[in-house]
């Protein structure tokens, strides 16, 4: 086991230096560089000018009119091995920082509407199967599809608008002021996260809920009838510990499986919920560093979020080993 | 009789599908005889499957026992008192509640076809043994784990105490059967269900596994109930053979009287059709025809559209069991005073 999980984390090496160099192309990609676009923006709006000695040093920092390699070479190294990640153009501050304090918040909401999704569906997914074509199972499969069908920066919107309409509170970001998400972490700061987080939480996960349902449902009524379960009927197991031991258990890999994508569905596929509710996120801040040509930021989100999903593939597949022997024993 | 163990009267499941009820098995009386072995013999399809699993009520849906008894004599020979009135109908028991998982994997163990997939491949068989134990017995992990091994051992595996440890799927077929049979043994049940526990093994295998099941038999004076479609295995392990086509038990004797002097046509034609080293160049004699669609049963006796024996009356006249001896039992017209039959049946 321990030798399977050093030899996965030695693989990730080469796959990281790809992933960075792909990253890399892509926020070379645009037309113009984020130079000559800061030192316009700031000639237009506040109407500085910079000398030609500054203008040069920025150049050197940054190691434009390098050739490609070299310009490479030089963020990764100063990524890698001083964790500097560039100055972001736009925010007016050290990539670095922007990401980080992004980060904790992304990776709380990704948990939070991953755990969301996981205590409703599977629940309902079990008994949608075991009582297969019962009222109970056409309500939920009913219920499912919807949540499926909707867009879910549309439940979004909905949401805000009865927030508004009907409980007269905001749904929008993740804390009720400025200030609280200013402040240190505090127990009084926790609190205002959580009585916030769950709506976007509850909005993101509801389309993986319905899609996982659908997943248990189908899974478990495969392993319901197959000769082991029948075995241990014969046993004289109760239905229930049968039930929990034997084919709940055989069809959970999916489910462990699906940690995986967490992280990257949340950041790419969601980032329309985030805009839309206000959210601190790594999402919009993404988006809104590809539209500005920021290209540091942009492309140092896109880096974390690479090796972050790597590392929860990482970890999705240990627990599917720990979970399933016969993934462990290579068969 | 007092030597019954089990007595199965006019046994009938039915399975609902969408496309219409499959009557699986259509009145069957059956009784086992303690001690004994009996073999229940049949095609694919006939229902000998379905019967069997009634015995333990876990027959699955669409299936339903529609009607029926299942009476189970148990026998307490200790100190429990008045050990005569300890029948119970096994059809009538709820099959999700407490008296019938109590006697299954206790009193009555079975043994399934696939020792490929009867074992769930997420545990080791040491703990799926020992969850039978645990079940039934007030034994402690510790004690279960060394009976565990103990009867590993006893069913021939090597090693025991280093496989107990071991993932069904890292053992062979006939080892996973071994370790089967070693758990429906773990709470020396009085009867033993094999549904052809050999069917799916090579047939060196196949023959270690049925001397073993013949050992343990004996030493646990268990009641055996074989359920097979292979006539050599029959004539290897029975001492009762019970022949079942489309749902009913056309014909019950001995093991001597069926295989000498087979009654019923269907018997006679099974027995023809499997090949003997004698017989060189002549060829098998297949029995004709295919096994009716389940949807659609022949009227009157349902081995008719094949049978090389059928008169008219087999069209319409459904079968009786008549008795053609001690023991020897058959559902044939030809044994049946049929210008009666019809006599007494255009009165009523």
């Amino acid at each position: 086991m321990l030798t399977y999980i050093l030899r996965r984390l030695l693989y990730m090496i080469p796959v990281m230096f790809i992933i960075s160099i792909l990253v890399f192309l892509t926020i070379q990609l645009p037309p113009g560089d984020p130079i000559t676009k800061m030192i316009e923006n700031q000639r237009l709006q506040q109407g500085r000018v910079f000398s030609e000695k500054d203008i040069e040093m920025m150049q050197a920092r940054f190691g434009y009119g390098d050739p490609l390699p070299v310009q490479y070479t030089k963020w990764i190294g100063n990524i890698v091995l001083r964790g500097d990640f560039g100055y972001s153009f736009y925010k007016r501050e050290e990539a670095g920082k922007v990401i980080a304090d992004l980060m904790p918040l992304t990776i709380a909401i990704s948990l939070g509407s991953f755990i969301f999704t996981w205590i409703v569906a599977l629940p309902i997914g079990v008994l949608s199967a075991v009582r297969q074509y019962s009222i109970a199972d056409y309500v939920f499969t009913f219920i499912g599809f919807i949540g499926l069908a909707i867009p879910n920066f549309l439940l979004a919107l909905i949401l805000l608008v009865l927030g508004l309409t009907t409980f007269h509170t905001s749904f929008t970001g993740l804390f009720s002021s400025a200030e609280i998400q200013q402040a240190p972490w505090s127990l009084a700061k926790v609190w205002d996260l959580l009585k916030h987080a769950w709506v976007p939480m509850v909005v993101i996960g509801t389309g993986g809920t319905a899609g996982l349902i659908r997943i248990m449902r189908a899974n478990l009524l495969d392993e319901l009838h197959k000769p082991y379960v029948e075995t241990a009927r014969a046993k004289g197991l109760s239905e229930m510990r049968l039930l929990v031991k034997y084919p709940l258990r055989h069809a959970m890999n999916p489910f462990v499986s699906g940690f995986a994508y967490l992280l990257p569905y949340l950041v790419a596929g969601e980032a329309i919920v985030a805009i839309v509710m206000n959210l601190p996120t790594e999402g919009p801040t993404l988006l809104n560093s590809l539209l500005n040509l920021d290209v540091y930021l942009g492309g140092g989100i896109l880096l974390l979020i690479s090796f972050m999903t790597l590392i929860s593939t990482l970890l999705s597949d240990i627990l599917l080993a720990w979970l399933d022997p016969r993934i462990r024993y290579g068969n | 009789m007092a030597d019954t163990l089990i007595d199965v009267k006019d046994l009938r499941i039915h399975f609902f599908t969408d496309e219409g009820v499959v009557r699986a098995v259509g009145g069957v009386d059956l009784a086992i005889t303690r001690g004994k072995t009996l073999a229940l013999v049949g095609e694919s399809g006939c229902g000998k499957s379905v019967a069997c699993r009634a015995l333990l009520n876990i027959v699955h849906r669409p299936g339903k026992i529609v009607s029926g008894e299942i009476i189970f004599h148990r026998m307490f020979h200790q100190s429990s008192g008045s050990g005569s009135d300890a029948s119970v109908d096994i059809a009538e028991l709820n099959p999700k509640g407490r008296e019938i998982r109590d006697i299954r994997g206790k009193e009555i163990a079975m043994i399934f076809q696939e020792p490929m997939t009867s074992f769930s491949s997420m545990y080791t068989i040491g703990n799926q043994i020992m969850e039978n134990i645990l079940l039934h017995t007030n034994l402690s992990k510790q004690e279960a784990r060394i009976l565990t091994i103990e009867l590993l051992d006893k069913v021939g595996i090597p090693k025991p105490s280093r496989l107990i440890d071991e993932y069904p799927f890292r053992l062979s077929g006939g080892m996973r059967q071994r370790a089967m049979i070693a758990m429906a043994l773990s709470c020396s049940p009085t009867l033993l269900i094999a549904d052809e526990p050999t069917t799916a093994l090579d047939v060196t295998t196949q023959a270690n596994i049925l001397d073993l099941m013949q050992n343990l038999q004996k030493q646990y004076e268990m009641t055996l109930l074989f359920i097979t479609h292979d006539l050599g295995v029959v004539a290897e392990i029975a001492d009762e053979v019970a022949v079942m086509y489309l749902g009913k038990i056309i014909e019950k004797s001995d093991v001597f009287t069926l295989f000498n002097s087979p009654a019923h046509p269907y018997t006679q034609a099974l027995l023809k059709s499997v090949p003997k080293i004698a017989m060189t160049r002549e060829a098998l004699d297949p029995i004709k025809g295919m096994v009716p669609n389940p949807y659609s049963r022949p009227s009157g006796c349902p081995f008719h559209p094949r049978c090389p024996k059928a008169f008219a009356a087999c069209k319409t006249i459904v079968p009786k069991t008549t008795s053609l001896g001690l023991h020897h039992t058959v559902q044939c017209l030809l044994y049946e005073d049929v210008t009666e039959r019809q006599a007494t049946e255009a009165l009523s």
